[in-house]
């Protein structure tokens, strides 16, 4: 397998793996306004739920980490594990909005939460093995050909967002997404025609906390390691550029964010000349691009790339409401 | 056992007197513009390396602090004139504000990092005498620290209460709109305000670089924490509840750790926070029409 296959096969499996989880924030944040700064921390409930499952009990290969469970399980039973150990959380989490708090007051919390989270897993050594990471995390294929085996998991992948693109247009088109962006734009007029505010919102934390958890398990299980440093709380900006970027609320908008912000961003510095005195120059780099562009497109183009659609409805009987809702749609 | 705990408090409120320094300025903002800004943090991050800067050319740290704190003071105001202060007026939802202050504070940490680096870094040995008052033992820098923060609150609270100045700004905080029709310059309140939360924010980097063994370029994130936990448990917005708030965290989290892991300071906080937002958002001193502005 030549080096540029084995690129194409990493990069595809990122951005398989960051489209499922942009998908999920921005049925969170764009779609439905939840503003979930602690989005990463269910990517790595997923990666770890799949990391505890998936290895065996944590005296093997000499004991060298520590770590909670260790059951040896297959792969698909780990995933749908991960999946819902990401809704799990991310509902734990969307209850500190359960109070109906600002959505600013909101995002400051979770912000907290995500880098209490990384703080604790960090501290403690016997849970998750620490700051080290669980490394070791068993491949499906690890037993095919390797060559064989990479795009056997690109397949995976593939069909886990196959799946997800269902799943999320039945969520995000049609009654569903009507009552979902009328609670984003306005919750009291929602509330008041009896949608109830807070188990939409709870019902959305767990679904974009399940495409979460299986993009972190996908994403582990091919690294083959996952730590801390994978999910400081800055990841979830890199994500929420992507959805910005692409256009809060419309998912092809966010899939092409994520095209944008995987490949021209986050692989794109790695062709920057490395700086031998400045070891880590350009992911540093990498960051500061990520953070002005997100500042640049809520000043410039708040919309982003590809704005979201607003619905159109049938034309209106009465005339004169019709020329209204003319005016409507131009303005 | 008691020996421990004494100490241990005598620790926390030197602990909280950092706090309340970050505390205050974070609330002062907030009750003054209605913007939650997360960048403090990164800009408590640059005024730690601020401070080494000046600590490396052969300044003393105290001399240190009180530069840093007006740099980082304009600092401020010019990140709220340029940045916030536009979006605010093109009326950007509060949460695109908060994500561009996110935003914002990890590209000043990054380029941070850019310039000095990832490792740890320290002003050096600050300790010099020990005092010893009752049972607890704190080192010169730890009283320094709890009597210059006890100064800057009087001073804060004698311009809040004594001045007209603090009177406007008292006014502009509570409400926008009738002050400004009462004829007071809010733009150039807010501008005050910002300066003086600017300036508290660098003192606080200074102070907590100086306490902290070592530090890295996350010092400010990590520090939200208990600064949002004090903000939050006093009422948001609320000067003088951030100062009680910054006492209990303090206090509360170097009991937690005298007893338990160290880790568990944080820990502390962090529940404090958590559970205020569930039970009372507004914050033990918050007046009602504080609850209102934080809820949807």
């Amino acid at each position: 397998m030549g080096a540029w296959e084995f690129y194409a096969v990493v990069l595809l499996v990122y951005l398989g793996t960051n489209l499922l989880s942009v998908w999920g924030l921005n049925l969170q944040f764009g779609v439905s306004g939840v503003a979930n700064l602690a989005y990463i921390v269910m990517v790595a409930a997923g990666a770890y739920t799949y990391g505890v499952l998936t290895l065996g009990p944590d005296t093997g290969n000499g004991g060298f980490q520590h770590y909670v469970i260790g059951l040896s399980l297959p792969f698909p039973l780990a995933v749908v594990a991960a999946a819902t150990v990401g809704a799990v959380v991310g509902v734990l989490v969307g209850l500190t909005g359960l109070k109906r708090l600002r959505q600013d007051y909101q995002a400051m919390a979770m912000l907290v939460v995500s880098i209490m989270a990384a703080t604790v897993v960090s501290a403690d050594t016997g849970l998750l093995n620490g700051n080290e990471g669980l490394s070791l995390i068993p491949n499906p294929f690890a037993d095919l050909d390797p060559e064989l085996g990479r795009w056997a998991y690109v397949g995976v992948v593939v069909v886990a967002c196959a799946a997800g693109w269902i799943v999320l247009r039945r969520l995000t088109t049609g009654p569903m997404g009507r009552t979902l962006r009328a609670m984003r734009d306005d919750e009291y007029a929602a509330a008041a025609i009896g949608k109830d505010i807070v188990v939409l919102r709870l019902m959305v934390q767990a679904v974009g906390g399940a495409f979460a958890g299986l993009s972190g398990a996908l994403l582990a299980a091919f690294i083959g390691g996952w730590s801390p440093s994978a999910w400081a709380y800055t990841e979830t900006l890199a994500l929420l550029t992507a959805v910005i970027v692409g256009g809060m609320g419309s998912d092809r908008g966010a899939s092409v964010g994520t095209l944008v912000v995987t490949i021209l961003i986050l692989q794109g510095v790695q062709f920057l000349p490395q700086i031998p005195s400045h070891p880590g120059l350009t992911e540093d780099l990498g960051w500061i691009v990520l953070g002005s562009l997100v500042i640049l497109f809520i000043f410039l183009r708040p919309q982003g790339l590809l704005p979201e659609r607003r619905p159109s409805y049938a034309e209106t009987a009465d005339p004169g409401m019709a020329e209204v809702d003319a005016g409507r749609r131009d303005g | 056992m008691l020996h421990t705990l004494i100490q241990a408090v005598g620790f926390g409120v030197a602990a909280g007197a950092v706090i309340a320094l970050g505390a205050v300025g974070f609330s002062v903002q907030f009750g003054i513009s209605n913007i939650l800004n997360i960048t403090y943090g990164a800009l408590m991050t640059l005024a730690a390396y601020l401070g080494l800067f000046l600590v490396d050319a052969g300044l003393s740290a105290w001399v240190a602090l009180p530069l840093v704190g007006i740099a980082v003071g304009v600092a401020s105001v010019l990140f709220h004139r340029g940045l916030l202060a536009p979006l605010v007026r093109r009326g950007t939802r509060s949460f695109a504000i908060v994500i561009v202050t996110v935003a914002a504070s990890i590209v000043l940490q990054y380029i941070i990092v850019a310039i000095v680096g990832p490792q740890a870094k320290t002003y050096g040995a600050q300790s010099g005498n020990t005092f010893h008052v009752l049972d607890v033992s704190l080192t010169t820098a730890q009283v320094t620290i709890i009597l210059l923060t006890v100064a800057l609150m009087l001073a804060l609270h004698l311009l809040l209460t004594r001045t007209t100045l603090g009177r406007a700004m008292r006014a502009t905080s509570s409400n926008r709109t009738l002050a400004q029709s009462c004829g007071i310059a809010t733009d150039r309140i807010s501008d005050l305000a910002w300066l003086i939360s600017g300036t508290l924010c660098g003192a606080a980097g200074v102070a907590l670089a100086i306490t902290v063994v070592s530090f890295d370029f996350t010092l400010g994130a990590i520090f939200l924490i208990p600064m949002i936990a004090a903000a939050v448990l006093g009422g948001i917005g609320q000067p003088y509840g951030a100062m009680v708030g910054a006492l209990v965290v303090g206090v509360a989290s170097e009991v937690a750790g005298a007893f338990s892991d160290p880790v568990y300071k944080d820990v502390v906080a962090f529940l404090i926070l958590i559970v205020m937002l569930l039970i009372r958002p507004r914050g033990l001193f918050g007046a009602a029409w504080s609850a209102r502005r934080l809820m949807a």
